[in-house]
């Protein structure tokens, strides 16, 4: 038992930050609250530091979990940049002046329970060690627990994010739903149990095969049952049809930098749980589909998933919204992977491998949404009355380009890429799902993929020109944007430009094969597999895509 | 830009840093063509690095614009980084000098672009950032740096009526054309290249519309850009025809294919490849290179600062074309027929001769330069096409140094004499206090041009002239040619008698630049006659150049002087470019050449047998100069040719000249016949305004009627699409109520149809 | 991990028939005392009726009444210790009786030695938001 804990250092090492964060943002100096940021961010070095100490732990994925490791940490590191300076920053400057103003008198103490800065970063933190446990799960219990360490310290950011009413409507709403969501998946989890007798991935694993090996060669109906339950109910995670509905509400209501960090967090972890399911499931002995209801249901999400995330974004006047809908839509892209599976046998290529190609897009997917969450984090819109509020229309990024250079085509290369505009990383992580479906023989859902991806032009490209062609609002008549004062905010949008430019170039998606590398042939070949587990990607990129030279001449 | 760096730098240490591909033995048949052998010279970090210097310049440029670092900072970045990419060059080209005949050093950076759409031969689609070295790389880079180091210098000095924002921004393009184009040089592989070919196609536009205030600056600019889209839409899908017929874009690999000419899956080659690949690349090459039917974008180009005349519209990035055809030579030859070569030759002469004719009838001087640049390039499309891939190439090399030289004068001039360029408002410059350096520099590249006896230009153009008379069928390209040298040789020396001897004086023109900073003269439409005439209102003094343009030019002046000395080492090889070509995929036996090394004088033993039994060209079928063996007599030919346009020249133009405006040639344009001619020439032929008439003023219609369908047809059919998911999206919304009871209903229902589905579906 | 022989965990439909009954029984039972209590109760409404149930409390009322928030801050500082309580029972029964020699005996301990931890953080963490002042 204790060889488990050695699967775990990220995991701890992000929990003893977290206990940390959470008593020194409580301490009465001020120089010492403001260490939370630092050391949230060494802690998350440190967990990507030991993510790669992290072994083979699931048989059927020996990869994810390394993989999901590093992306959460390198991701964490962005999201935490977003997120810096959410809470508590009106009320650390009003102690800076010395209480004076806002109702203030004369010098103030510090009170504790006026400040959330420790308990957002602590929660920060657990929610990213949930994410990590996910990528590692072996176990229904474990994949059970960790999915809800995602998910809990979310409701609580969410209602904290900022001092309005709307974070707290959305912070009940989150909290409610989000248990329906999770007594589904948990209903499914246990009737998976009742059909295969084990919480073990590995030993459901093999349970579904014997069911279909068996004569009659048929899941389970109870399995199958608690399969599509858990999918469902996942789909919350995920922001899926038919749990999509809260959504556009949640990351309207909560500040951008949580929404930022919504968008990307439950759904890394929804995947990874997901991929996870569907490999104990298993591929098909030639890595092409999936046992028959589970299709049809994954499928079906997919389809709808798409289609009503587009639907609603182009509808949308707020850009949040249009942001909220947008991450349904993109859920829906990412499952066509989840539906491809792994591809042939033998690991597939990037262009092949759906499990590569999800791997990747959630990537790419969150750093390139914590970028446009960060440039509209970056900004606030100062109303007639004098009072700040947080950006919410399209209105609000008219002509940002001139006004804010830096920001506006920070929003811009990020809008692109998640339209998948061919040079930026957007491109090269949709591509691989197109690949994928149609090396899965799934045409008809690559047709409405790409009927989306067309669809999804019309807003993201309405964000852009904007931004882009309108004149500058700077010196026309009252209204006006201006930055915040979060100082690491814009670093966070130009880290993610930078990064959607930059990682397009450098090949990452090697990384992505080695977090796909599929253990359906590990598990046939014994020896292989004990040569695969040790091996730790000292360099992925020659161990995937670079294994062959240019070409040599006969 | 650093942290990509890095990661480059990092791969190609931790991985595949230096991949070769076997050599070839068998490959040494027909048209010689390069294999690739593992060599441990050049440090392939160190060759990355000439391109990544650039990008890292262009980046650092980038930087002191938001920096408000003032001054000339940019200028010298670029100074300092082309000439340390300068000097990895010289390095690179040590190392790529000791291989044998056709062996080449492929520096492996990284796999840029890796797809797999299967198992089999050609399934596999790999572009990696790596390059390939070999010794027409080498010639190429080592002018590409090296000049652009040079001109670098002077655009510091030329620019720095802008310094600030726009200087930042010229040096950032400046940076980025030379990282593109070492991309170009360099690549490893097709799409490489074509990522190089679209780099100096933007950098480019951006240079030609630098003053993007000035409506013809930036019509050139698009002009340009459009252009060449043509053209490079032809080479992409050349490079697509390649991949699919080849299965590879990568040299170390194709070049083998190549050779044996077999197919992706080792299958004979199909007949149409033969041509139909080299068509395509050759279109691409026309509109990049400004040969007939694409020429046009070229003479516009000049709006673009003199500096980025120089070095992209004349020295480097115009002769990517030559390149392209240079180093693909081996799909050229596939063809027993070879027509495309020939059309490539014809198109050549055709176009040196035509672009003659026009500049002969120009005023403004550089877009006489413009002119000339398109003519010669015409000489190097024609070396190329009548098989003497050396001559072209040592054209292109001669070509660099020498055109660049007089770009730069007359960007000198037009420096400081307030934008003046017409030859009718400025005379006797040279005797204008402080333009000595420039004067001497003019006269220079002149007689280079004008190829006058042992100039370089004398040399590489008649190593062209020779061979289109020597190669079959070839030789009205010779005599073609040959006329256009007396025509260059004309129009050459009309500039030099008329701007740079003669009469002192000069009128400022239109443009103010280069005033505002340093002297700050008002400079009205009135105009000065100093020196020689002594009665300078005063009002307008030239600003003569400083050190740095003086220094520069005069370095060029020096370089396209030696440049004559390189053809007479390596006397075997046809000169050290011919070394440097023989060694390269380019490599191809000229009928009447002979690549043994028996003599020690190359051009007596043109009639030597020893052919390459290429198809083409039988030892019988050589043609002759009148009777005379090309290669002996056409030194003579050609420098009597020259001196009699020199000499026409100075009679029209130079002899007995009292003002600016006035010259011999007065006299001759009352005759209406040759008045007539004068017109059309003066007016281009007329082909902007046929172009405009035959492609313009179609498209325009064609866009209006395409305008209206889309507005009454399409844009219904687009609105009812965009009308759905809008409809769809308004239905959808009503359940977006935001009440949480509706939320959980709707997703219990949504739980409760997916469990009746399975249950179904189970059932 | 955990694993109980498949003779237990039933893979036979029929076997979940209980848990529908249950199902059923649970539905019906919620279903019927609603309905049930809508046709046979009386419906007398009333402003104090329709008033917000609190614990017996008067919702309704000044908003100037002072209102000790510790009392929540105290609750949730006893569920924490409570449920720590809760954990430590069943561990110290069973605790009682593991072979000391076996090597899971110290995986226990330090188990619920982390367990302690996480609640002494718990603990510091309420110091620090000062729940346990009271002035």
């Amino acid at each position: 038992m204790i060889e488990k804990i050695q699967a775990l250092w990220p995991e701890i090492a992000l929990f003893v930050t977290a206990c940390v964060v959470m008593v020194i943002g409580l301490s009465p100096s001020a120089a010492v609250r403001r260490l939370c940021g630092v050391v949230t961010g060494l802690g998350l070095l440190a967990a990507g530091a030991l993510a790669y100490t992290t072994p083979a732990v699931n048989p059927a994925l020996p990869g994810l979990a390394l993989y999901g490791k590093a992306m959460v940490a390198g991701i964490g590191l962005v999201l935490l940049l977003l997120a810096s300076g959410t809470v508590d920053r009106e009320y650390e400057s009003f102690l800076a002046r010395g209480g004076e103003g806002a109702g203030g008198q004369g010098r103030a103490e510090y009170e504790p329970l006026r400040s959330t800065k420790g308990e957002f970063y602590a929660f920060f933190l657990f929610s990213l060690t949930g994410l990590m446990l996910t990528a590692g799960a072996t176990d229904l219990v474990w994949l059970f627990l960790a999915l809800e360490l995602t998910s809990l310290p979310t409701y609580v950011m969410v209602t904290i994010s900022s001092g309005r009413d709307r974070s707290m409507e959305a912070g009940v709403k989150y909290f409610f739903l989000g248990a329906m969501g999770a007594a589904t998946f948990l209903y499914g989890f246990a009737m998976l149990y009742g059909g295969t007798g084990t919480t073990s991935l590995g030993g459901i694993a093999n349970a579904l095969a014997a069911q279909r090996a068996a004569p009659g060669g048929q899941i389970n109906p109870i399995a199958m049952l608690g399969l599509v339950l858990s999918v469902v109910g996942i789909g919350f995670k995920i922001a899926a049809v038919p749990m999509h509905f809260y959504t556009a509400d949640v990351y309207q209501g909560a500040s951008p930098s949580v929404a930022g960090f919504l968008a990307f967090v439950p759904k890394a972890a929804g995947f990874f749980a997901l991929l996870s399911l569907c490999a104990a499931v298993g591929w098909g002995p030639t890595g092409d589909t999936l046992a028959e209801p589970l299709r049809s249901v994954l499928w079906v999400m997919a389809a709808l998933t798409m289609t009503v995330g587009n639907a609603l974004a182009v509808v949308q006047t707020s850009l949040r919204r249009v942001l909220a809908y947008s991450s349904v839509a993109h859920s829906g892209y990412m499952l066509v992977g989840v539906i491809a599976g792994p591809g042939p046998a033998g690991g597939g290529t990037l262009m092949t491998s759906g499990v590569a190609a999800v791997l990747f897009y959630l990537l790419a997917y969150g750093l390139t949404n914590a970028g446009s969450f960060a440039v509209l984090g970056c900004l606030e819109r100062v109303r007639p009355d004098g009072q700040a509020e947080e950006l919410d229309s399209i209105e609000d990024v008219r002509g940002l380009c001139q006004d804010r250079p830096l920001l506006g085509w920070a929003l811009v290369l990020s809008v692109m890429s998640l339209l998948g505009l061919p040079p930026l990383l957007g491109f090269f992580a949709k591509l691989p799902l197109f690949g994928a479906g149609l090396n899965a023989g799934e045409y008809a859902l690559v047709v409405v993929l790409a009927l989306n991806s067309a669809v999804a032009a019309f807003y993201y490209l309405r964000v852009a020109a904007a931004a882009v062609l309108e004149p500058g609002q700077v010196g026309r008549g009252p209204v006006s944007v201006r930055p915040t004062t979060a100082r690491w905010r814009p670093m966070a949008a130009f880290v993610s430009a930078a990064g959607v430019v930059a990682l397009a170039i450098y090949p990452v998606t090697g990384w992505a094969l080695f977090g796909a590398r599929q253990g359906a042939d590990a598990r046939s070949e014994p020896a292989q597999r004990a040569a695969a587990e040790p091996a730790l990607p000292s360099d992925p990129h020659a161990a995937s895509v670079g294994a062959t030279p240019p070409a040599p001449a006969e | 830009m650093l942290a990509t760096m890095g990661l480059i730098t990092g791969t190609a240490a931790g991985g595949a840093a230096l991949a070769a591909a076997p050599g070839a033995e068998a490959l040494a048949g027909a048209g010689g063509v390069a294999g690739v052998s593992v060599s441990a010279h050049g440090a392939p970090l160190a060759v990355l690095a000439i391109a990544l210097l650039p990008l890292l310049g262009a980046a650092l440029c980038a930087l002191t614009a938001p920096l408000r670092l003032g001054g000339k900072l940019p200028a010298w970045i670029t100074v300092g980084g082309l000439a340390a990419a300068f000097g990895l060059t010289v390095l690179m080209h040590s190392g790529v000098s000791g291989l044998a005949a056709g062996e080449a050093l492929v520096a492996h950076g990284y796999e840029w672009i890796a797809f797999q759409s299967g198992a089999g031969p050609g399934d596999r689609f790999v572009a990696p950032f790596g390059f390939y070295l070999d010794s027409l790389t080498s010639l190429w880079m080592l002018f590409v740096t090296g000049l652009g180091c040079l001109i670098a210098l002077y655009a510091s000095e030329y620019m720095e009526h802008d310094v600030g924002l726009g200087y930042a921004r010229f040096f950032v393009a400046f940076n980025l054309f030379v990282f593109s184009m070492a991309c170009l040089v360099m690549a490893d592989n097709l799409l490489l290249l074509f990522l190089g070919w679209e780099g100096v196609g933007l950098c480019s536009y951006l240079l030609i519309g630098y003053f993007y205030k000035k409506p013809e600056a930036v019509a050139a600019a698009k002009k340009a850009f459009i252009v060449n889209r043509v053209g490079d839409f032809g080479l992409l899908l050349g490079i697509l025809t390649i991949f699919g017929v080849f299965g590879t874009v990568e040299y170390a690999a194709l070049f083998p294919k190549l050779a044996a000419g077999r197919d992706a899956l080792g299958e004979p080659l199909a007949a149409w490849v033969g041509w139909v690949v080299p068509l395509l690349l050759v279109c691409g090459a026309f509109g990049k290179s400004a040969q007939l039917f694409f020429y046009v974008w070229l003479p516009d180009a000049m709006e673009g600062p003199t500096p980025v005349s120089a070095l992209i519209h004349a020295a480097t990035m115009v002769t990517a074309g030559v390149y392209l055809i240079a180093r693909m030579f081996p799909a050229f030859t596939l063809d027993e027929q070879q027509w495309v070569l020939g059309l490539v030759a014809a198109s050549g002469a055709v176009t040196a001769l035509w672009s003659a004719t026009i500049a002969m009838a120009q005023h403004d001087i550089k877009r006489i330069m413009g002119y000339s640049t398109i003519s010669q390039l015409g000489y190097m499309f024609a070396g190329l096409g009548v098989l003497t891939t050396t001559g072209a190439a040592f054209h292109v090399f001669t070509h660099a140094f020498f055109k660049a030289t007089l770009f730069l004068c007359c960007g000198a001039v037009m420096h400081g004499f307030a934008g003046q360029l017409d030859l009718r408002r400025l005379s006797g410059v040279w005797w204008v206090k402080g333009w000595g350096i420039i004067g001497a520099a003019m006269l220079v590249g002149c007689l280079n041009l004008a190829g006058f006896p042992f100039t370089a230009g004398f040399f590489s153009k008649d190593t062209i002239l020779a061979q289109a008379f020597v190669t079959p069928g070839a030789a009205w390209v010779g005599w073609v040619l040959l006329l256009t040298a007396g025509l260059t040789a004309y129009y050459t020396f009309r500039v030099f008698f008329r701007v740079f001897v003669g009469p002192v004086e000069y009128h400022p023109g239109q443009d103010d630049h280069g005033h505002q900073g340093d002297d700050g003269h008002a400079h009205s439409s009135q105009h000065g006659h100093a020196g020689g005439h002594g009665h300078a209102s005063g009002q307008f003094h030239p600003h003569a150049p400083r050190w740095a343009i003086n220094s520069v030019v005069g370095a060029l002046a020096v370089l396209s002087i030696a440049a004559a000395a390189t053809y007479f080492v390596y006397p075997q090889e046809h000169g050290w470019v011919g070394k440097m070509v023989g060694h390269s995929t380019a490599a191809f036996a000229a009928p009447g050449e002979h690549h043994s090394g028996a003599h020690a004088d190359p051009h007596s033993d043109a009639h030597s047998t020893d052919l390459r039994s290429n198809g083409a060209a039988h030892a019988a079928a050589l043609g002759t100069f009148l009777g005379f063996d090309p290669h002996a007599v056409m030194y003579y030919v050609s420098a009597l040719v020259g001196a009699v346009g020199i000499g026409v020249a100075y009679l029209l133009h130079g002899a007995g000249r009292r003002t600016a405006a006035t010259a011999g040639a007065d006299g001759l344009l009352r005759n209406p016949l040759v008045a007539l001619v004068h017109r059309g020439a003066h007016r281009k032929w007329y082909v902007d305004e046929v172009y405009h008439a035959l492609i313009t003023l179609p498209l325009w219609v064609l866009g209006h009627v395409l305008h209206l369908v889309d507005r009454l047809l399409v844009d219904g059919l687009v609105n009812a699409v965009g009308a759905a998911p809008k409809l769809t999206g308004g239905r959808l919304r009503v359940q977006q109520s935001g009440v949480l009871n509706g939320y959980a209903v709707a997703m219990a229902g949504g739980i409760a149809l997916v469990v009746l589905l399975v249950v179904f579906m189970t059932n | 991990m955990l694993s109980i022989p498949p003779t237990l965990a039933a893979t036979d439909v029929a076997s979940y028939l209980p848990v529908l009954l249950l199902i059923t029984i649970v539905v019906g039972f919620a279903a019927t005392n609603l309905i049930a209590s809508a046709l046979l109760g009386p419906s007398r409404q009333g402003d104090i009726k329709a008033m917000t149930y609190e614990s017996g409390m008067n919702p309704v009322g000044t908003a100037r009444k002072r209102f000790n928030v510790r009392f929540y801050l105290i609750a949730m500082v006893f569920l924490v210790f409570d449920i720590e309580i809760i954990f430590l029972y069943p561990w110290a029964v069973t605790f009682r009786n593991l072979d000391p020699s076996l090597s899971d005996a110290t995986v226990w301990l330090g188990r619920i030695l982390f367990f302690i931890l996480t609640t002494v953080v718990a603990y510091i963490y309420g110091y620090r938001k000062g729940v346990f002042r009271f002035d």
